[in-house]
């Protein structure tokens, strides 16, 4: 066999001077730097690259420009790679997909003989009976349609994210991209222009390039670098979002953009005919022939046959003669001659050329061994010619996605034979071959018409009006006496034209349905290839005009993008408290609770709740939101949004409260102590406090803030509990603040500098014991602390963690706002009817939703229960149950928290119960676990310490 | 994304602000109110297909509480603005 690579040219982007070698399926191959995987390949004479998805069908290189799914390869852990665009690098080892056991001899290849009992929707119609038959079939399908090997092994990726900014955003670095972005900077905007090939140049660089055309747009990098705009190559525009935000990615790396304006200038692609056998390799495009000729230095064949609806394919002939490639003959549908001085030089290559000729079919035994040509008009007999490769060029479609995500309108022109788009959205400029057929003059100057109108931020014109259209796609949709093979409409979905006239016969007949059900352009290249055909297709077969059919919608991402990509780093941001390092360098076992990390424990939660029963403890509570409201409206606003009253609370005193929603559902809870007249001090629960600061701020500025001023100090303070019979004992030596009972008694706030640090004290009891809230400036925390601790560790005092804290306040029957409590709670119901005073003179929130609770009595009731069970079985969220004499027990209500008390020894916890039950002590009921009934009994108050004796100690 | 006018920091990403959901006065007092007007303030929304006037917060900024205007079928939005209380008068009045 004769080489498959040419002679060096100018334009050619393979540096020969530097060989790579790699491997594909196990054999050993070279090719240059500057080559793509399937160039490479191409070169070396591979030509089947892939299996498809159903049918398992032998594939070969079709698009070359990163679109179609026939090229995909696994490189290493990395599946669906597009071969055709992925530069190759040396030592790479590159898999075939899909193919088993291999490439050449794919056994699976036998579901195309079988492929009439793979009718359109098989999915949907088969498989599914006997049913329990179905998960072997699943099995079976999801390897037979496999796209590629995910190693859950691999290690994972590094990807980052970017924020970009541009006035205008130029996506597409063709002529049109090109002169546009020159065109904006030159008006002064900021300019981004983003390209998804390896350079710009777009189109004219494989497209018959010559000297004047390189250095026409190296005079554009200049002047764009030289005005500060930023170039992005190889990085592909996957979406656009709402005010022109638009996400790219670039390899690992994704960037969200926010345009002023954006001109969209990403030109059109090729897209093939149907006819038998369509997908055979050594089919191509005739772009991907002028890729691989004029970048990579590649021939696609010897003997090619060319198929056209315009003078492209012409152009392509001539390339491909002047190549050395035998071009045996040139259909073209068009009756007309061709162009003259394209037609003479093919004549004089001897090359046949039927005018009003398409192709119905290729055939051979690997790739392609020869072609029908037959005649439009079905007038003449069909012409069989032998040949290594067909180059097809008669559909061009233009890349709209863009411009239909922001808005425009497709349109579709009967005359083109194209989409052309309407409507366009404000800040939406279109330039070059998107907006439809032109020449490269043209494009340069629509670019410059488009940029500037983009930098002016006037209105989106059309700025393509004025210029000739020049037909250039076929009007044919399936081959005339097209038989012999499967044709093939969607190449990634393995769907025939066969199958979509099924499914309209079947009643698939709306574009969007057809869609789901045939599953035709849902796969990798998102119809790109299938999807205009398939329009015509199900308008043909429906009688519909093509613009009646209308269009699927595109969404984002236009290309396949990598969840790496979209998940971006690993970034959970966390807030960590002032003394974090303190917990850390003491063998705190660390927890997350809501946006903080907090300590857990510190090796023993139970010695923790001992020291705090027994001597003292030391928790750190930092994350409790934190509030200063001041001004004249506070204690107003207060009984607004508290169920409590809050006018007759003195100074100097602190009191629980409940904040509600208007449907009397609990919302949040804390303590409000009354500072002064007009300045207050207000706590919120930790994982709550921001939402509400959001809800109290909300109601504020919504009217209730007549004379208020709210200042979030959760994150510049910090606050401790000290709590214990002896952490007086331990305060008081710090401070020349008189803590005894009597100058400072139980829910009562003082001011007091402690070692010198100024906080503000509240004596609270949310463990049931003799305690002090110290909350003080976030920069003293640390010291603080440590002073604290120390202090502290000749009387018994251990720092204590969320966990015992939480063991704490069960013993005294408290509950927690969101673990005890849900989205349905009320305070009458969670048993804290006495902190809502329904007869306030302010309208609170959740008054009249509680005023009807009081009238008919909640139906569920939170209550603490006690039971011999081990707390260790007993699993939050366990039912509580009505044995029944048949069938299944009766759900009555649940367990909301539950831990072993060292305190008294025994299993207790809270958990919802129907009124009737709730009511009396000690009534027995079932917790269900794990298909035993366990005992428990209600229990009424506190368990520990009843009276509160220890509080007010 | 899209973008909204925080009429103190000016535009920003909506990622910025927390949705507030639709302008909806509360009946005050709300004992003044009938069952009716209590129900729809508390659970009807008119989940317009058009222009609505909506809360948004700016969450990651200043903190302030304000009215969009926007249109839900096209996202645009037309006004941004800071609460008045002759907004809550001229509403009520024009439910009853
Ligand atoms: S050919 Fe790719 S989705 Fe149809
Ligand atoms: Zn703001």
């Amino acid at each position: 066999m004769k080489g498959r690579r040419i002679e060096a040219r100018p334009g050619q982007v393979v540096d020969r001077a530097e060989p790579l070698s790699f491997q594909f399926d196990g054999r050993s191959y070279t090719g240059y730097a500057g080559d793509t995987i399937a160039s490479a390949l191409t070169a070396a004479g591979v030509g089947i690259l892939s299996r498809s998805f159903k049918y398992h069908r032998p594939r070969g290189l079709l698009c070359g420009a990163g679109h179609c799914p026939n090229c995909l390869v696994q490189i290493g852990d990395e599946p669906s790679v597009r071969s055709c665009t992925r530069p190759l690098e040396q030592g790479m080892d590159i898999r075939s997909q899909n193919a088993w056991p291999s490439l050449d001899n794919d056994l699976m290849q036998l579901t195309e003989s079988v492929s009439r009992f793979l009718p359109v929707g098989f999915y949907y119609k088969i498989f599914h009976r006997p049913r329990f038959l179905w998960p072997a079939f699943e099995h079976l399908l999801r390897n037979a349609a496999g796209l590629g090997v995910i190693d859950p092994q691999t290690p994972e990726g590094s990807y980052d994210k970017q924020y970009l900014h541009a006035d205008v955003v130029v996506v597409g670095g063709g002529p049109a991209g090109l002169s546009a972005a020159v065109a904006a900077a030159d008006h002064g905007s900021r300019v981004l222009l983003i390209d998804e090939n390896a350079d710009v140049g777009g189109h004219l660089r494989f497209d018959r390039p010559d000297e004047t055309v390189t250095e026409r747009i190296a005079q554009c990098r200049k002047a764009l670098d030289q005005a500060g705009a930023t170039i992005l190559t190889r990085t592909s525009v996957v979406g656009w979002y709402q005010d022109h935000w638009l996400s790219a990615v670039r390899g690992n790396r994704l960037y969200k953009i926010r345009a002023g304006a954006v001109v969209v200038a990403s030109g059109a692609f090729e897209a093939p005919p149907i006819f038998a056998g369509n997908d055979r390799p050594g089919v191509l495009l005739a772009s991907a022939a002028q890729r691989l000729l004029h970048l990579h230095g590649v021939i696609p064949g010897q003997r090619g046959v060319i198929v056209t609806a315009s003078d492209a394919g012409w152009a392509v002939a001539v390339d491909l003669i002047e190549a050395g490639v035998d071009i045996v003959a040139i259909a073209d549908e068009r009756p007309e001659p061709g162009p003259p001085e394209q037609h003479e030089t093919l004549t004089t290559a001897g090359v046949v050329i039927h005018q009003g000729y398409t192709i119905s079919a290729a055939r051979g035994a690997r790739g392609v061994d020869e072609v029908d040509l037959v005649p439009v008009d079905g007038t003449a007999a069909k012409q069989t010619i032998r040949c290594d490769f067909v180059a097809l060029s008669t559909s061009w479609i233009p890349s709209a996605e863009l411009a239909t995500m922001a808005g425009a309108r497709s349109h579709y022109d009967e005359t083109l034979a194209e989409m052309t788009l309407e409507d366009l959205p404000e800040g939406i400029f279109l330039a070059g071959r998107v907006a439809g057929p032109c020449t490269a003059e043209q494009e340069w100057i629509q670019g410059s018409a488009a940029g500037t109108a983009a930098a002016a931020g006037g209105p989106s014109h059309d700025s393509t009006t004025g210029t000739t259209p020049i037909p250039r796609s076929s009007q044919i949709v399936v081959s005339p006496g097209s038989a012999g093979d499967k044709r093939f409409v969607c190449f990634c979905e393995d769907v025939t034209d066969t199958d979509i006239e099924t499914a309209v016969a079947e009643g698939y007949d709306r574009i969007e349905l057809l869609k789901r059900y045939s599953t035709v352009g849902m796969g990798p290249c998102q119809g790109r290839m299938c999807g205009l055909n398939s329009i015509r297709l199900c308008a043909q077969n429906t009688g519909q005009s093509v613009q009646e059919t209308g269009r699927t919608t595109g969404r984002p991402p236009v290309t396949p993008v990598s969840l790496g990509a979209l998940a971006g780093q690993k970034m959970e941001p966390v807030q960590l408290s002032a003394i974090h390092d303190w917990h850390v360098g003491h063998e705190a076992r660390l927890m997350v609770a809501g946006p903080w990390m907090r300590p857990e424990h510190y090796g023993t939660p139970e010695d923790e709740v001992r020291a705090v029963r027994e001597a003292a403890g030391l928790i750190d509570v930092s994350p409790l939101g934190k509030l200063k409201l001041t001004g004249p409206g506070v204690a107003t606003l207060l009984e607004r949004l508290y169920v409590n009253p809050w006018k007759d609370l003195r100074r100097g005193r602190v009191r629980y409260g409940i904040m509600c929603n208007d449907e009397g559902i609990i919302l949040d809870d804390g303590v409000c102590a009354r500072i002064s007249d007009h300045e207050w001090y207000v706590s919120t629960t930790s994982t709550g406090a921001s939402g509400a600061v959001e809800w109290m701020e909300w109601w504020r500025q919504s009217g209730w803030g007549d004379g208020v001023h709210i200042t979030d100090m959760t994150e510049t303070h910090a606050a401790f509990n000290l709590a214990g019979p002896l952490s007086r004992q331990i305060l008081q030596p710090l401070t020349s603040r008189d803590l005894s009972h009597g100058k400072f008694p139980y829910m009562r706030a003082r001011r007091a500098k402690v070692a010198g640090v100024p906080c503000l004290l509240l004596r609270i009891g949310f463990t049931g014991e003799l305690g002090y809230e110290i909350h003080c400036p976030a920069g003293y925390a640390r010291y603080l602390w440590e002073t604290l601790i120390e202090a502290g560790i000749p009387h018994g005092l251990l720092p204590f963690g969320v966990e015992a804290q939480r063991v704490l306040r069960l013993e005294k029957g408290h509950f927690i706002v969101g673990q005890d409590t849900d989205a349905l709670t009320d305070p009458l119901a969670a048993d804290a009817p006495w902190a809502v005073r329904l007869d306030k003179d302010e309208d609170f929130l959740g008054r009249r939703a509680l005023t009807r609770i009081s009238e008919e009595g909640p139906r569920q009731r939170l209550v603490g229960f006690r039971t011999r069970r081990r707390a260790d079985a007993l699993v939050e969220g366990l039912q509580v149950v009505r044995p029944a004499d048949r069938g299944a027990p009766e759900i009555i209500g649940w367990i909301s928290s539950c831990r072993y008390s060292p305190t008294l020894q025994e299993t207790i916890g809270l958990c919802w119960l129907p009124t009737e039950l709730a009511e009396q002590q000690d009534t027995p009921f079932h917790i269900h676990v794990e298909g035993q009934l366990e005992l428990a009994h209600v229990h009424h108050g506190p368990f520990y310490d009843p009276q509160g004796e220890r509080l007010r100690s | 994304m899209l973008r909204l006018e925080c009429p103190s920091c000016g535009p920003r990403n909506a990622a910025e602000f927390r949705y507030g959901g639709e302008y909806n006065p509360r009946p005050a007092p709300s004992s003044s109110a009938t069952d009716n007007e209590w129900t729809r303030y508390l659970y009807l929304r008119q989940n317009s297909m058009g222009v609505q006037t909506e809360w948004w917060y700016h969450r990651s900024g200043c903190g302030m509480w304000f009215l969009v205007e926007r249109d839900r079928r096209t996202n645009q939005v037309t006004r941004s603005w800071q609460w008045t209380v002759d907004m809550d008068d001229d509403a009520r009045q024009e439910t009853t």
